[in-house]
């Protein structure tokens, strides 16, 4: 066996032959704006107490340090992230893969797929955005494609249905 | 949220696509039915529990207060404690009649119905060709009046199912081998249903002496032995008692699971009839367990480093209706507590009689010891050193015509053994230094259960192949599949 450490072939979240469809860029805004509520308020809120109290010392600073590199590096990451994402459909199976650091590909068996669900919170349904996600009896399967347009997912949603049933089998 | 699937209620006429169980309108039985209720001993071997854990707490409350010799909030208030247990009691024994008063069940052919509930009532209707596993279950108290509990299980997680609970041990007995008997699609030629139990062989048993040793060869007993001895020695010099408290939590957490490992491997026999395997085990409280053929969806051989001067291995499979059962633990999922090799290739064997390759004995050899490329073994490549240097060699997979087998650990070993037709979905995955590396890990989505198979650090052009392959292999294997019905086939 030889030591293949130089630059590989085809990945293999990238088989050959599929054509990936893409997630809409709305969900990097979702993703922004949730960032801003659940990093950003605390972020400016530690800002304020550190200007308002300098007695407190260095340490209001230092976490707010630690809170603006988390916002940095998340912001950094996340149109990538979006565009990371992508779901297959192929004759007998949906491919999903998502992920820029810890990739993950997931193939869902059409005659696996017991329910499928489409979500839509308020940031999501204002943005016009919903996800899907196939569930099968095992709840390891982690088939959920965010940041679909309402109109793919309700079209994706049916032909899963439809599929599924074509192809049911007990467990 | 909107959910649609193949469970929706606009095709109630297509029999493969409803739920095994249903509650509500759609359980609606027909009218002929024959209802029974439970047996009237049932609240009181329910409530039993209840007193149980109000005579436990009354006395930790107790016991706490005793060091500081600080009895007096109990002996004044001694008439009010006791009414209060009485109180407690009496609504308690009300509550456990009406609720044994409102629970009725009855069955036909297709479908067992039960009705229960006092305020919020609930009937459900668990349909026999979906059940995955029947189990009998008879708590110590439970033992003492006859009694037996009668578990159905169907894939559908946590409060799945039916419990009929309690019936007198022959009706359990009866009731099970006819629902066995239905759910196998058994015909006979008079149109009655045959009820005496399918004919059995006893393939495993697990000796006493082999239990206790297994226990004892156990890293939570070895933790638990050592804390104690740790606790009685800091005691003894230091002529306080306070060390042998602050130990006693961990005794008790890793006592129980200690203890149970030792009850519920007690006495445990494996058998094999048409109705699929037969488990019969427990010390307190026995369990005897029916698991129809098909329905385990993995299963695990796994040896820990404290058990490879013994030859032992322990076996667990997953079975949809087992996990997360509303007890907490995973009962029911172990089907070998300990056992030679022999004995974890014979519970292999029950499972897959078929392993579908030319010469199981060295391809055996290799999933449970071995390691390298023989004997079509596919291991990780030489970087995967890096992440896992002791057993790169040893983690790998291979295919045979009926499973995937799959290896790994070093120290730890363990064999996972998926069917084809059980694989639910398939996927990779890659964290920065696999990717840097060319590695890539494949996991197998199998239903809720002890085991998660997963090939570890494979590289990336092998996991492409293994997830195609074992996609259209998984596909074909599904097509092909026996009826849920067992017996039918046959018939």
């Amino acid at each position: 066996m030889t030591d293949q450490t130089g630059p590989r072939g085809v990945s293999p979240f990238d088989p050959d032959g599929i054509e990936w469809q893409r997630v809409s860029s709305r969900l990097a805004t979702a993703r922004f704006v949730l960032l801003g509520i659940f990093l950003g308020l605390p972020l400016v809120a530690l800002v304020v107490l550190a200007v308002l109290l300098p007695q407190a010392g260095p340490w209001l600073w230092a976490s707010a340090a630690v809170v603006a590199v988390v916002v940095a590096w998340s912001a950094a990451v996340v149109s990538r992230q979006v565009r990371a994402i992508g779901y297959a459909e192929r004759d007998d199976d949906l491919l999903i893969r998502k992920g820029v650091m810890f990739r993950s590909l997931v193939v869902v068996p059409y005659g696996r797929m017991q329910f499928v669900d489409v979500t839509a919170g308020p940031l999501a349904r204002r943005l016009d955005i919903s996800s899907v996600q196939l569930h099968t009896a095992s709840p390891g399967t982690d088939a959920t494609i965010d940041g679909l347009q309402p109109a793919d997912a309700a079209r994706l949603r049916d032909r899963l249905a439809s599929r599924g049933e074509a192809r049911l089998a007990g467990l | 949220m909107t959910s649609v699937g193949p469970s929706a209620d606009d095709r109630p006429d297509a029999p493969e696509t409803e739920p095994a169980v249903e509650t509500g309108a759609d359980a609606v039985p027909p009218a002929e039915l024959e209802w029974r209720r439970l047996h009237p001993v049932t609240p009181l071997v329910r409530g039993w529990a209840v007193l149980a854990v109000i005579l436990f707490m009354v006395g930790r409350q107790s016991i706490e207060s005793m060091p500081e010799g600080d009895m007096s909030l109990a002996t004044d208030h001694w008439g009010f404690v006791v009414l209060g247990i009485l109180g407690v009691g009496l609504v308690g024994g009300v509550w456990a009649w009406l609720s044994w008063r409102m629970t009725r069940y009855a069955y036909d052919r297709d479908a067992v119905y039960v009705h229960s509930g006092i305020l919020f009532r609930q009937q459900r209707k668990v349909r026999l060709d979906r059940l995955q596993a029947v189990d009998i279950v008879k708590p110590l108290l439970a033992r003492f009046f006859g009694l037996a509990e009668l578990k159905l299980s169907v894939a559908g997680g946590g409060d799945s199912g039916a419990r009929l609970g309690f019936l007198r041990d022959a009706d359990a007995n009866q009731l099970r081998n006819l629902l066995l008997a239905r759910a196998a699609g058994v015909e006979t030629a008079d149109g009655t249903d045959p009820v005496e139990e399918a004919p059995e062989n006893a393939v495993l048993e697990v000796p006493v002496g082999r239990l206790v040793g297994s226990v004892l060869l156990n890293a939570a007993t070895i933790v638990l032995l050592v804390g104690v001895v740790a606790a009685v020695t800091t005691a003894i010099v230091i002529r306080q008692v306070a060390p042998l408290f602050t130990v006693l939590p961990i005794v008790f957490g890793l006592g129980a699971y200690v203890f149970s490992r030792f009850s519920g491997g007690f006495g445990f026999t494996g058998a094999i009839s048409p109705d699929g395997i037969r488990l019969r085990h427990g010390l307190l409280e026995t369990r005897s367990q029916t698991i129809p053929p098909g329905r385990v969806q993995a299963i695990r051989i796994q040896q820990g480093l404290l058990w490879r001067a013994a030859g032992w291995w322990r076996v667990e499979v997953n079975v949809a209706g087992y996990a997360e059962s509303t007890d907490g633990e995973q009962a029911g999922a172990v089907l070998l507590p300990v056992g030679s090799r022999d004995d974890a290739l014979r519970a292999l064997w029950l499972v897959l009689p078929d392993l579908g390759v030319d010469d199981p004995t060295a391809v055996l050899d290799a999933l449970l010891s071995g390691s390298g490329d023989d004997l079509g073994f596919v291991t990780s490549p030489r970087q995967a050193r890096w992440l896992d240097p002791l057993a790169w060699r040893r983690n790998g997979y291979a295919v045979t015509g009926r499973a995937l087998l799959i290896r790994r650990g070093r120290l730890v070993r363990t064999a996972e053994v998926v069917p084809h037709e059980r694989t639910q979905s398939l996927g990779l995955d890659q964290g920065p230094l696999q990717r840097r590396l060319g590695l890539t890990s494949f996991v197998l989505h199998s239903t809720p259960g002890p085991i998660g198979p997963r090939v570890v650090h494979l590289g990336d052009d092998e996991a492409s192949r293994l997830l195609a392959d074992q996609a259209s292999r998984a596909r074909a294997a599904r097509t092909s599949a026996g009826p849920e019905r067992w017996m039918q086939a046959l018939g």
